[in-house]
């Protein structure tokens, strides 16, 4: 049995490579044109569902064999790169931490795969919609399942782009693009403080390995707590707390079970999982864990009160979920992983159960929920600043999205005014000089060739062709006449041996 | 400020207002989703005048395109001769005058309109000239050699100052500015208004509401306004300091603005009716609120709010696009003169957005447009620009007047040399003769060509069963049904099964308008069709002796809805119970999603029966029989009918169907409605005649009353015998699952216990038949399944949480026969038609009864057709778009993830397979009756004489058909009446998933 575990376990990659395998099947099916009408349908389906089938049938069945026999733990697979001084692994993470919820996960996974099929029928973008949703699928098991920080992060900015894709899934709608836009900006705060620690990382503790977290001792307060801040402020994206809050209640313009899975139940709680797991790290710096309740109270206040006055059903939960998530953000940084390890877990169940039931809370609900305390229900000042979710979406868009679009139209602009015209485009020629109207260049490339082609021809011109008596004549003459004695030497055995032996030096 | 000088345009905006009922969608709130006309504010002009009006006011499709109809025409749903048809039903003139040598006008347009007259964008055109055949390019060189030049470039000043003569006519200015500058003042607006429009209309998801939301929306507006920073980080900063210093007067914050935006007094009205059309679903909602402030939660709504507030961020954003387009403030309506100056500007800008451009072209205008609008664009460089599009867009004209006549010719079989020899008048004269229809009276043609096809079809039908008269001579049973499509199918399956069982259908609430309050149901609902308004109760009540149980039921069962309510609700605000709640009911959760994604059928059966455990049973009784003789008003409805009423409902009822003498043992009167999880538009797929409910406890009411021995003496003195060997049974049927739910059985007299038996089992098997057929329109329902293999689909499909499409609904309904139910029985009519019972020789020499049922009938089945049509031709615009990106809103609609106009209509999902045609009603009366009674019902004049619904006689004796034509009266129709013939429908629909014609079933004849 416990050589069986063994062999399980080192197949576990295959939970996160068989969604992109059948992302891949599917995406080669769209590129062949094999995939339109509702024949097509069916099949792309069944190999999501059977994807997400076969990784919760595995994780199920190391669940059963650890726990007869413990959890497998730490499984290095593969070396992957790297230098003297640090490597980079395909390792996988096979403890408790991760077994449950890389299996809650691929429950939740392959319950909303089965849903979709159904739901998505006859979509223009079905098909995208399961490349997405698989894609989505592989990355949260890289992130939940691997056993470093490299691969970690792989898996999350896969998570990242199966967002993007699905906020602006009806991607004729203007809003739904500005807001994928708006998501992925966003997060890409949160990928650089995941960036500069896993650098950081490499130099003080030598690898990525999660394993080498346990040497947090080792380094200094000073570099674990820089070490500590850069994953918080990836989980803070990741999980929308504050200042990144804004993202998620403008990520819900995507199908009903896209949402469901991203926002409502698995995605959301990628961040606290990820402080789970740094969880020995973290102790080492009180202050960072001080600051994580602050935030995750801040959060909490901002998440009520905004759910408070929420219209519509979808942002009325995601305010609901934002709330909860921020008290396992309190949780942990009263060291309380535990309690907020469950409290991830039973979350999650709950509230996928509740968004793909969004559309029936016509039928749930029968009155309105009772107003809040007369103080607050009076404020008109407080009930703006709700109703505006305190401008932190205006905020972010002034403050990180313009920029960054700016920076885009300058680079474009660059390109477009200088690079374009030093390279040079194709067609676009124009003669240099009159008389020789067949020689046509573009751009600082055409030029330089052209420059070159004439200096060469001149010299042919010159040198060559100018016929006897030229100096090119002359000096070839010459070598031709050093090269024959040369020759005529190696000819002689001395030389003939002494040149073997020179090579033989030259190669020891 | 209630000077004399206002109070004329008080007046005048709320006859404004009034008007607007008629352009804005009228949907209630979606939990009483009631079918109606999409245009019911155009019918009082003929249904083409109406759907162009429409066309301008909107933009929106009125017509399928063109191209699904040439699909039609390629798969045979059309034909050459429906289109010749059509175009004189069209009444389009001159059609034999010659165009050219050898062709008619009727000629040149059929092939225009086989042609197709899209035009390619000059890419295309370019590439298929590269790469097409050899033929193409020939063909395509003889065209362009022909061709006239057009006029010259038409006058680009002329064409703007049209275009500002058209704010406040067709457009406004967002829409011009859009067009301008390529941004679009209107999705700013939107996120501006969205939250607060939700906020103030929600009918119960935010518990918190803006505490200034009782003195209206302006002033609760207003004071959140004031205090939102959103305007600084905008950069409108001076914009919260004018909203501070308004008026507290909407009137006066109107009447500042209006003239701002347009100093021409007359052209308001106009700009307020494109304003509100820009956002019709929030609009609509809101002047639906104002019409029906009964409706609401208190909260005052008033559409002069939302106008004032409108017309205010019109005037500010556009003033702030403005001042960024011309670089300093300038009043919008100047932009014209402005313009006017800087033609180059003017051309680019409308060039960057024209459509068949050279891309190329295209591209460099629009970066030219942004590069504008982030920075400084000189005058030159607009100039240089404008000098190089002015030739392509004179090519533009030459290319799609080639590319025209292309297609024309091509499909007229002619060759290039001829092309060639035509020279360049004929061609013009064929290009004109083409030209000659607009895109709408194109659709129109192909619309009336296509409903011809279906009609020619139905009426061979009626031709070739009209002999044939299926009637058992002594009926076993009688099961009265709704006239509802969908039922068109359960009752040809349960004739096929029982030859002997005759079959009517009336509408589903079965003459008996009534408030119906359930045992269960906290208030009381209408259950009649939306125009009528009840003014009786009727309540569900514990049967004698089990008041004790019901008490007990009402306990547990409120126990477990406020439970459920705990656990949606609480783990979404309450900061304690939340987390606690979200645990606790995450194990069960996950289970239940689990089954429900397994074995959605088994998973709801087994839920039903616990809850049932759980609350309880409880034998009911109805309460129909007034105690006291109070008045009834719509107001204070009576609780219970008196005795006089009670014959009086039954005996009308009877008559109208035409059921007045042998009656079976068993009459069954059978209502349905539609069950289905996980879906907002729920109430669309219930039962119109009782306003988007079900129509069970009708149903059930009637059977009561026919059954009292108090009401069958008073039927008997009106000389309507029912005899003591007869007995009425209630039950319903639901059209999603297709099980059926009886009621009251266990009072069914000891006499009747074996033939009900029969009965019973004799429509649950026709019910399963019912789902084999519907099977075969939906993609994941097994192919050629057994009945048993069929029902047990559907009711999976009921309980699927994840099933967009739990069943479709009144989807290709095309037709309705008022008659005899020997006009239809036995024909296959692929659940297309409503069918109406109705008998010609019992009615009085005026046709008083049939007038009845048209007036009643009529409306409905218009208002389902035309909901469908218009759902269909333009779903983005009439419909509400794809259901899986909906958020439910306020309880009172969806929207398209969290920001967006709120969505009207049918979803995407019901509508996809739907064939878009006006419905056709088959009377079985003659032409004088019906002439007379249409004539003396304004209503129906409306529907009729401007053509909403085609009206056809079939006359009762001779069984020929005529059909009423507005500008030609009634013409007779003539055609084959031979149809395929098949033993049973399984026979005919098997393996077949497209639309099906009409067949005779001989199985049913006996």
């Amino acid at each position: 049995m416990k050589m069986l575990l063994d062999l399980l376990a080192d197949w576990v990659w295959l939970v996160p490579v068989l969604p992109l395998l059948a992302v891949v099947v599917t995406g080669i099916r769209v590129l062949l044109g094999r995939a339109s009408g509702d024949a097509a349908e069916p099949l792309t389906a069944r190999l999501a569902s059977l994807a997400a089938f076969g990784g919760l049938a595995l994780l199920l069945a190391i669940d059963a064999l650890a726990l007869v026999h413990g959890a497998p733990g730490h499984r290095r697979l593969a070396h992957w790169f790297g230098n003297g001084n640090w490597e980079a692994t395909f390792s996988f993470m096979l403890d408790p931490l991760s077994l449950i919820l890389g299996t809650l996960t691929a429950l939740i996974g392959w319950l909303v795969v089965r849903f979709s099929a159904n739901y998505l029928h006859r979509e223009a973008g079905f098909h995208r919609f399961f490349i997405a949703l698989g894609f989505f699928l592989s990355g949260m098991q890289f992130v939940l399942l691997a056993g470093n920080g490299l691969l970690a992060f792989v898996g999350w900015e896969m998570c990242g782009i199966s967002s993007f894709l699905l906020i602006g899934y009806a991607w004729h709608r203007p809003v739904a693009t500005g807001n994928a836009l708006f998501a992925f900006i966003t997060n890409r705060a949160g990928d650089a403080g995941f960036l500069l620690a896993l650098g950081l990382a490499a130099a003080w503790l030598g690898g990525f390995e999660w394993t080498a977290l346990s040497r947090a001792k080792e380094i200094s307060v000073v570099n674990d707590r820089l070490l500590v801040i850069g994953f918080v402020i990836a989980a803070l994206a990741k999980s929308a707390q504050l200042p990144f809050t804004a993202w998620i209640t403008r990520a819900l313009e995507g199908p009903t079970p896209s949402s469901a899975i991203f926002y409502g139940a698995v995605m959301v709680h990628a961040g606290v999982y990820l402080l789970l797991r740094l969880e020995p790290l973290l102790v080492q710096v009180p202050d960072v864990m001080i600051g994580l309740v602050i935030v995750g109270v801040l959060t909490a206040i901002y998440a009520w009160l905004c759910g408070l006055v929420q219209t519509d059903v979808k942002s009325a939960l995601i305010f609901g979920v934002v709330f909860q998530v921020a008290l396992m953000f309190v949780a942990i940084g009263l060291g309380w992983t535990t309690l907020a390890l469950v409290h991830l877990c039973l979350h999650a169940g709950w509230r996928i159960w509740q968004f793909l039931l969004a559309p029936s809370w016509l039928s749930i609900t029968r009155e309105r929920p009772p107003a809040p305390p007369a103080w607050l229900r009076n404020n008109q000042l407080l009930y703006t600043i709700a109703l505006q979710r305190f401008w932190l979406d205006k905020l972010a868009q002034t403050l990180l999205v313009e920029p960054t679009q700016s920076f885009s139209r300058d680079v474009r602009g660059l390109e477009a005014h200088f690079i374009d015209r030093a390279i040079g485009q194709p067609g676009q020629g124009r003669a240099l000089h009159s008389e020789r109207p067949l020689v046509r260049v573009d751009g600082l490339p055409g030029r330089l060739l052209a420059a070159l082609s004439d200096s060469l021809q001149r010299i042919e011109y010159r040198l060559l062709l100018r016929g006897r008596g030229g100096a090119a004549e002359k000096l070839l003459h010459r070598a031709g006449a050093y090269l024959r004695t040369i020759e005529g030497l190696l000819e002689q055995p001395r030389y003939l041996m002494m040149a073997v032996m020179a090579t033989f030096v030259v190669i020891l | 400020m209630s000077g004399p000088r206002d109070l004329p345009i008080r007046e005048q905006l709320a006859a404004w207002v009034d008007h607007l009922t008629h352009v804005l969608p009228a949907q209630a709130p979606i939990r009483d989703f009631v079918h109606h006309n999409t245009l019911h504010g155009f019918q009082h002009l003929p249904f083409d005048h109406a759907l162009a009006a429409a066309h301008r006011q909107s933009g929106a499709l009125t017509y399928w395109p063109e191209s699904r109809f040439r699909e039609c025409f390629a798969q045979g749903r059309v034909t050459r001769a429906d289109l010749s048809a059509a175009l004189d039903d069209a009444g389009v003139a001159d059609l034999e005058s010659l165009v050219v040598a050898g062709l008619t006008r009727r000629d040149v347009l059929l092939t225009s309109l086989l042609a197709g007259d899209e035009v390619a964008g000059e890419e295309r055109i370019a590439w298929l000239r590269r790469e097409g055949l050899c033929d193409e390019e020939r063909m395509f060189q003889a065209c362009a050699s022909v061709v006239v030049a057009s006029p010259a470039a038409a006058d680009e000043l002329g064409a703007w100052a049209a275009d500002c003569a058209e704010v406040g006519e067709t457009r406004t200015w967002r829409d011009l500015l859009a067009e301008l500058t390529g941004e679009d003042v209107l999705e700013r607006t939107r996120s501006i208004l969205q939250r607060h429009l939700a906020a103030h209309l929600d009918l119960g998801v935010a518990a918190w509401r803006n505490p200034a939301r009782d003195r209206g929306f302006f002033a609760a507006w207003r004071a959140s306004a004031g205090f939102d920073l959103a305007w600084e980080m905008d950069e409108l900063p001076n914009v919260r300091d004018e909203i501070l210093h308004l008026p507290d007067d909407p009137l006066d914050v109107l009447l500042d603005a209006l003239p701002r935006l347009l100093p021409d007094e007359t052209r308001w009205f106009g700009y307020l009716e494109r304003l509100s059309l820009e956002l019709p679903g929030w609009s609509g909602m809101f002047l639906w609120r104002d019409r029906n402030p009964s409706r609401g939660d208190g909260t005052p709504v008033a559409m002069l709010d939302y106008l004032t507030v409108r017309v205010l961020l019109e005037r500010l954003l556009t003033d702030d696009l403005v001042r960024r387009l011309v670089g300093w403030p300038m009043g919008v309506a100047e932009l014209h003169a402005y313009f006017r100056e800087r033609t180059d500007e003017l051309l680019v800008r409308r060039a960057a957005h024209r459509a068949r451009l050279p891309e190329d072209l295209q591209g460099e205008a629009a970066s030219l447009v942004e590069q504008a609008r982030v920075g400084h664009v000189d005058e030159p460089a607009w100039q240089a620009l404008a000098e190089r599009l002015r030739p392509e867009l004179a090519q533009l004209r030459v290319n799609g007047a080639a590319w025209r006549l292309t297609a024309l010719v091509r499909e007229l079989g002619m060759t290039p040399d001829a092309v060639a020899s035509l020279g360049m008048q004929d061609a013009d004269k064929l290009l004109a003769c083409a030209a000659s229809l607009n895109a709408l009276q194109r659709g129109h043609v192909w619309l009336l060509a296509y409903e011809r096809h279906y009609r020619e079809q139905l009426f061979s039908a009626l031709a070739a069963n009209h002999p044939r008269r299926l009637s058992p001579a002594v009926p076993s049973a009688q099961v009265v049904m709704c006239m509802d499509d969908r039922e068109e199918g359960t009752r040809r399956h349960l004739e096929e099964i029982a030859p002997d069982i005759e079959t009517l259908g009336a509408a589903g609430f079965f003459g008996v308008p009534m408030y119906w309050q359930g045992l269960d149901d906290p208030d009381k609902t209408a259950l009649c069709p939306v125009v009528v308004q009840p003014r009786h109760l009727i309540r569900e009540l514990p049967a004698h002796g089990a008041e004790a149980l019901a008490v007990r039921h009402a306990a547990r069962r409120e126990k477990r809805l406020r439970w459920r309510e705990r656990f949606y609700q609480d783990t979404r605000r309450r900061a304690l119970a939340g987390p606690l709640l979200a645990a606790l009911g995450s194990v069960p959760a996950l289970a239940a999603l689990t089954a429900a994604t397994l074995a959605p059928g088994w998973f709801a059966e087994t839920r039903r029966r616990w809850r049932e455990q759980f609350d309880g049973r409880v034998p009911t009784r109805l309460a129909l029989t007034a105690e006291r003789d109070d008045e009834a008003t719509p107001e204070r409805p009576r609780s219970g009918w008196s005795e006089e009423e009670q014959v009086e409902r039954v005996a009308a009822f009877l008559r109208m169907i035409g059921l007045t003498r042998d009656f079976a043992p068993l009459v069954v009167i059978f209502g349905h409605g539609s069950n289905s999880l996980n879906n907002p538009h729920l109430s669309a797929y219930d039962c119109g005649a009782c306003s988007g409910r079900h129509g069970g406890p009708n149903a059930r009411v009637f059977a009561a009353l026919a059954n009292r021995p108090e009401v069958r003496a008073g039927l008997a003195r009106q000389g309507l015998a029912i005899g003591d060997d007869s007995w009425f049974v209630a039950a319903e049927h639901n059209t999603c699952d297709d099980g059926v739910e009886w009621y009251d059985l266990e009072g069914v007299p000891e006499r009747f216990q074996q033939a009900l038996d029969r009965l019973v089992g004799q429509i649950g098997e026709a019910c399963r038949a019912h789902a084999a057929e519907r099977c075969r329109r939906l993609a994941s329902a097994p192919m050629r399944p057994t009945p048993w293999q069929a029902r047990r689909h559907m009711l999976s499909r009921a309980n699927d949480l994840s099933q967009a499409r739990p069943e479709l609904g009144h989807a290709t309904n095309a037709a309705a026969f008022i008659g005899r139910r020997q006009m239809s029985r036995g024909l296959f009519l692929d659940r297309r038609v409503f069918l109406i019972s109705y008998d010609p020789t019992a009615d009085d020499a005026e046709g008083r009864i049939v007038e009845g049922i048209l007036l009643a009938a009529g409306p409905v089945g218009a208002g389902i057709a035309l909901e469908y049509y218009f759902s269909s031709v333009d779903n983005e615009r009439f419909g509400c778009g794809s259901k899986v990106t909906h958020n439910l809103t306020g309880l009172f609609g969806v929207m398209e993830g969290a920001d967006s106009d709120l969505r009207t209509g049918l979803p995407w999902q019901m509508v996809e397979i739907h064939e878009p045609m006006r419905l056709l009603v088959v009377v079985e009366q003659t032409t004088d009756v019906l002439t007379a009674i249409v004539q003396r019902q304004p209503a129906l004049q409306e529907l009729v004489g401007n053509a909403w619904i085609v009206v056809a006689a079939k006359d009762p004796a001779s069984g020929a058909i005529q059909r009423y034509c507005p500008r030609r009266g009634w013409l007779p129709w003539s055609g084959p009446a031979v149809l395929p013939q098949v033993a049973r429908s399984a026979d005919w629909f098997a393996g077949q998933s497209a639309a099906l014609a009409p067949a005779i079933i001989l199985g049913g004849a006996r």
